[in-house]
C-alpha cells in the first residue's frame, strides 16, 4: 500500500467517478522532462513534426506542479538525484514515471562509474524505454504502455528480449573469458609543486630581478618563472619584510591563494602582486609565496600594506582555514554557510546525501 | 406574494427567440393550423418549473447566463484552448491533440485535460499564504464576469447606462490586480518575478488602451454601447479612426498575454509566472482567467470598432441574432490573438515596456485627436 505506484493506479480505479478519473489521466499525460543526457534531443524529436507524440494528448512541459508524467531522459548522476527526487516530491498525485535509455535502466555506458544512481531507487518507475537512445517510436510505445496500464491498472511489458549466446551465434568453439576493464585510476605518488626558474627573453624583468634580489637583500629569493612573471620564495618571518620592500613599486594584490599540499603536510601561501600606477611594471605580476605548517595555518596579514588583500584572505579562511592575523574580519564566513568546515582542503569529506526511495529526503 | 410579483416582472422582461418563446406552426390542414406550445408556455402552470424558467429567460439573467456570458465564455474556452494547440501543430507540421476522439479532431482534449486537473492533488505549499493562495483564484471571477452587466449584446443586455465602455474598462482594469495579488499570495521567487512583469506591462499598455477607448467614446459622443452600435451602422469604427483600433488591438495582446507580449507568464523563463505554484484544479481555473479576458476585451474591441452586432437579422433566431453576430465578431478577434502564439517570438520585458511608454502612448494621443476632430466636426 505505501508504494506510490500502486497507490496511484488505486485511486484513479477507486469510486464511481473511476472511468473518468481513469480516462482524463490517460489522454492528458503531461511531461516533465528531466533533460540529463543526450535522450533529450530523442524527446524533442518524440513531440516535434514526424512523430508528434501530442496526438495522444501528451504535452511536455518544463515544470512539474502543472504535470503528472516524469520522462527521465539519461544518466541520473548523484547531483542529477537530488533534482529527480525534488521535482518528483513537487508533482501533484497521481503521477508516473517513465525512464529513457540504457543509462537509466542499468548504468549502462557508465555502469561502472563512482557517480551513477539508478532512477529506480530514487523514484517508483512505471516504464522503461531501452535503448541507447530508444527512438522515438520506442517512446511513444513507452508512453502508449503507460496508457494502456492506467486504463487496465496492471503493467505488462510490452517486449520480451530472447537472451542470445555469442558463441551459438558466431560458432566460436574456445570461449575466453573476458572481464571488464577496471576504471582507470590515476594517482601519482608524491605530486609535486614544480616552480622553477626559466630562461626567456625579457631584458626588462631581467634587470629588475637583480635590482629585486638587490632590493631584498637576502629576504627573499625572485626569480623569473615566465615573460612578465616573477616569482619570490621566501619564508613567512621574512614575508612582511618582502611585503613592504616590494609595496614601493607595487599597489595592490591581485589574488591570494592557498595550496594544499597534503603529503608533505603544508601550505603554500602565495600572494599575486601588481602595479597599476607604474607603466613599465603595469604587465607585471610578482608572486611572494611562502610555506606555512598545516598544523599552525597562521600568517602574517598584508592588510595594512595592501588593504585590497582583506577580502581575498578572508576568503581563503572560508575554504582552507588559514588565518591571517592582524585581519580584522577573520573568524566570520562570508562565502558559504557557517558550519562548513574548509572545504577545499584535500582531507574534506563530502557529505553524500540519501534519496533513495523510502529513505528520508531533505 | 413576492413570488407572484416575481414572476410577473420576469414575464414582462422576457427574451424574445421564436422558436424557443412563441407559438410553433406545427402543420397546417385546410383552412386550420395546429400551433405547438412555446417551451415557456407548456410549463406556464407549474409551480416551480414556470419560475425557473421565466428567471432564466428574463432577459438580465439570460444575458449573464447565455450570451454574452457564462455559456458563451465556457463556449469560447472549450473550443479556443484546443485551437491554439491544433493551429500550433498545424503551423508545425502536426497534427495536434487527435487520438482522444479521433473523428471529431480531438475537439474533447480540453475535456481530458480538464478531468485530469479535477482528479489530481491540489498542493498548497508551506510558504504560500494559505488562505489567499485559495480565494484569489475564485475572487479572480468577479472583475471578469462583472464587465458583462454592462456590455450588450443587441436587445439582451443586463444594464443599459451611458457608461457602459468606461465601466467596462474599469472593471477589465481590475484583473491584474488579482494576477498580482496571486503571484503575492504565492510567496515563491518565480511567481514574485512574474507578478512584477505583470506591474510593469500593466503600466505599459492601460494608458494607452483607456486613451484609446475613450477617444472612440468622444468620437461616438457617447459610452451607451446601443448608441456607439447604431453609430457604426454604415461604418465601423476601425475606418473612422484606425489609430485607435490598432493601439487597443495591441493593447489587448498585452494586456491578455498573448504573442508577442507573453511576458508575465513566460513559461520557458519564469515557469508560469504567478501561477507557478499552482495545482490541480485551482491551476486550471487560473490558466483560463487570460483566455476570459481575452473574450472580455475582444466583445469591447467588437462593439468599439467592427460595428458590435449590426449584421444580416435572421428572423427565426429573434434577439439572439444580434447577439450571435457579435459573438462571432469576438470569437474570430480571440481566434486571431491566439494565432500570434504560432507565428510571433516573445520580446523581452524592456522592449514591450519600451513600445507601450512610447510608441503605443503617442499612437494613443493621436487617436484621441482624431477622436475629438471627429466630434467637433459633428461627422456622427
Amino acid at each position: 500500500m505505501n508504494d506510490p505506484n500502486i497507490k496511484n493506479i488505486k485511486f484513479l480505479h477507486s469510486g464511481l467517478l473511476s472511468p473518468v478519473k481513469k480516462w482524463g489521466a490517460k489522454w492528458s499525460l503531461w511531461a516533465v522532462h528531466l533533460v540529463t543526457s543526450c535522450c533529450g534531443v530523442e524527446l524533442a524529436h518524440t513531440y516535434a513534426s514526424g512523430y508528434d507524440a501530442e496526438r495522444w494528448g501528451t504535452l511536455n512541459f518544463g515544470m512539474m506542479r502543472q504535470t503528472n508524467l516524469i520522462i527521465v531522459e539519461g544518466t541520473i548522476s548523484k547531483k542529477m538525484a537530488k533534482a529527480l527526487r525534488m521535482t518528483w516530491e513537487q508533482m501533484p498525485d497521481p503521477k508516473f514515471v517513465i525512464v529513457m535509455g540504457a543509462c537509466g535502466l542499468e548504468g549502462g555506458l557508465f555502469w561502472n562509474s563512482y557517480h551513477i544512481v539508478k532512477p529506480s531507487e530514487i523514484v517508483p518507475v512505471d516504464y522503461f524505454v531501452p535503448g541507447c537512445p530508444p527512438t522515438p517510436e520506442g517512446l511513444m510505445r513507452g508512453i502508449l504502455a503507460l496508457q494502456k496500464k492506467i486504463e487496465s491498472g496492471e503493467a505488462k511489458a510490452t517486449a520480451k528480449y530472447q537472451p542470445v549466446r555469442l558463441e551459438e551465434v558466431l560458432e566460436i568453439k574456445e570461449v575466453k573469458e573476458r572481464k571488464p576493464p577496471k576504471s582507470p585510476v590515476k594517482i601519482a605518488e608524491k605530486p609535486e609543486i614544480k616552480i622553477e626558474p626559466r630562461d626567456v627573453e625579457w631584458e626588462f624583468g631581467k634587470s629588475f630581478v637583480d635590482e629585486l634580489n638587490q632590493k631584498l637583500a637576502g629576504a627573499g629569493e625572485a626569480f623569473i618563472t615566465d615573460v612578465n612573471r616573477v616569482y619570490i620564495r621566501t619564508t613567512k618571518e621574512r614575508f612582511l619584510e618582502v611585503a613592504e620592500k616590494l609595496s614601493e613599486d607595487f599597489d595592490h594584490v591581485k589574488s591570494v591563494n592557498v595550496i594544499d599540499v597534503i603529503h608533505e603536510d603544508k601550505f603554500i601561501v602565495e600572494y599575486t602582486v601588481s602595479s597599476y600606477s607604474s607603466k613599465e611594471l603595469m604587465p607585471v605580476l610578482v608572486t611572494i609565496s611562502a610555506e606555512i605548517p598545516r598544523s599552525n595555518p597562521r600568517f602574517p596579514s598584508v592588510i595594512d600594506i595592501w588593504p585590497s588583500a582583506d577580502y581575498q584572505e578572508r576568503e581563503m579562511y572560508d575554504f582552507f582555514g588559514v588565518w591571517f592575523e592582524n585581519n580584522p574580519a577573520m573568524g566570520e564566513k562570508f562565502l558559504i554557510a557557517p558550519e562548513v568546515e574548509t572545504p577545499l582542503r584535500k582531507d574534506f569529506k563530502i557529505p553524500q546525501p540519501n534519496y533513495v526511495l523510502g529513505g528520508e529526503s531533505e | 406574494m413576492c413570488y407572484n410579483e416575481l414572476l410577473s416582472m420576469f414575464r414582462e422582461n422576457l427574451v424574445h427567440i421564436p422558436f424557443l418563446t412563441d407559438k410553433i406552426l406545427l402543420f397546417q390542414y385546410g383552412g386550420s393550423a395546429v400551433y405547438g406550445n412555446p417551451l415557456v408556455n407548456v410549463f406556464a402552470n407549474v409551480p416551480i418549473l414556470n419560475f425557473i424558467l421565466a428567471a432564466i429567460f428574463w432577459r438580465p439573467l439570460f444575458a449573464m447566463l447565455f450570451i454574452p456570458g457564462l455559456v458563451a465564455i465556457m463556449l469560447v474556452l472549450g473550443i479556443i484552448i484546443w485551437l491554439e494547440r491544433k493551429m500550433t501543430a498545424k503551423v508545425q507540421w502536426r497534427y495536434g491533440p487527435l487520438e482522444v476522439s479521433r473523428p471529431i479532431g480531438g475537439i474533447i482534449q480540453p475535456l481530458a485535460d480538464g478531468m485530469r486537473y479535477l482528479f489530481q492533488e491540489v498542493i498548497v505549499h508551506g510558504e504560500a499564504h494559505r488562505p489567499y493562495f485559495l480565494q484569489f483564484p475564485l475572487i479572480s471571477f468577479l472583475p471578469v464576469l462583472l464587465p458583462i452587466l454592462v456590455i450588450p449584446a443587441g436587445a439582451i443586455y443586463a444594464i443599459r447606462t451611458p457608461y457602459a465602455i468606461p465601466i467596462a474598462i474599469a472593471l477589465v482594469a481590475l484583473i491584474p490586480i488579482v494576477l498580482i495579488a496571486i503571484g503575492w499570495a504565492s510567496n515563491s521567487k518565480y511567481a514574485y518575478i512574474g507578478s512584477m512583469r505583470e506591474v510593469f506591462m500593466y503600466f505599459a499598455y492601460e494608458i494607452a488602451m483607456i486613451i484609446a477607448a475613450m477617444a472612440m467614446v468622444v468620437a461616438y459622443g457617447s459610452g451607451d454601447a446601443f448608441v456607439i452600435v447604431q453609430k457604426q451602422s454604415l461604418i465601423p469604427g476601425i475606418l473612422i479612426n484606425p489609430f485607435a483600433c490598432l493601439v487597443f488591438f495591441v493593447a489587448t495582446a498585452m494586456a491578455t498575454a498573448r504573442f508577442p507580449f507573453e511576458i508575465p507568464d513566460a513559461d520557458s523563463e519564469v515557469v508560469f509566472g504567478p501561477f507557478v505554484e499552482y495545482t490541480g484544479i485551482i491551476f486550471g481555473v487560473v490558466m483560463t482567467l487570460a483566455y476570459e479576458k481575452l473574450y472580455i476585451l475582444s466583445l469591447l474591441l467588437s462593439i468599439l470598432f467592427l460595428g458590435g452586432w449590426n449584421g444580416p437579422y435572421i428572423v427565426w433566431l429573434g434577439d439572439l441574432s444580434p447577439a450571435i453576430w457579435l459573438f462571432i465578431k469576438a470569437f474570430v478577434l480571440v481566434v486571431i490573438f491566439v494565432f500570434f502564439r504560432t507565428v510571433y517570438g516573445r520580446y523581452r520585458l524592456d522592449q514591450a515596456v519600451r513600445a507601450g511608454w512610447s510608441s503605443l502612448l503617442a499612437l494613443s494621443f493621436v487617436s484621441l485627436g482624431v477622436g475629438v476632430c471627429i466630434a467637433s466636426a459633428g461627422w456622427f
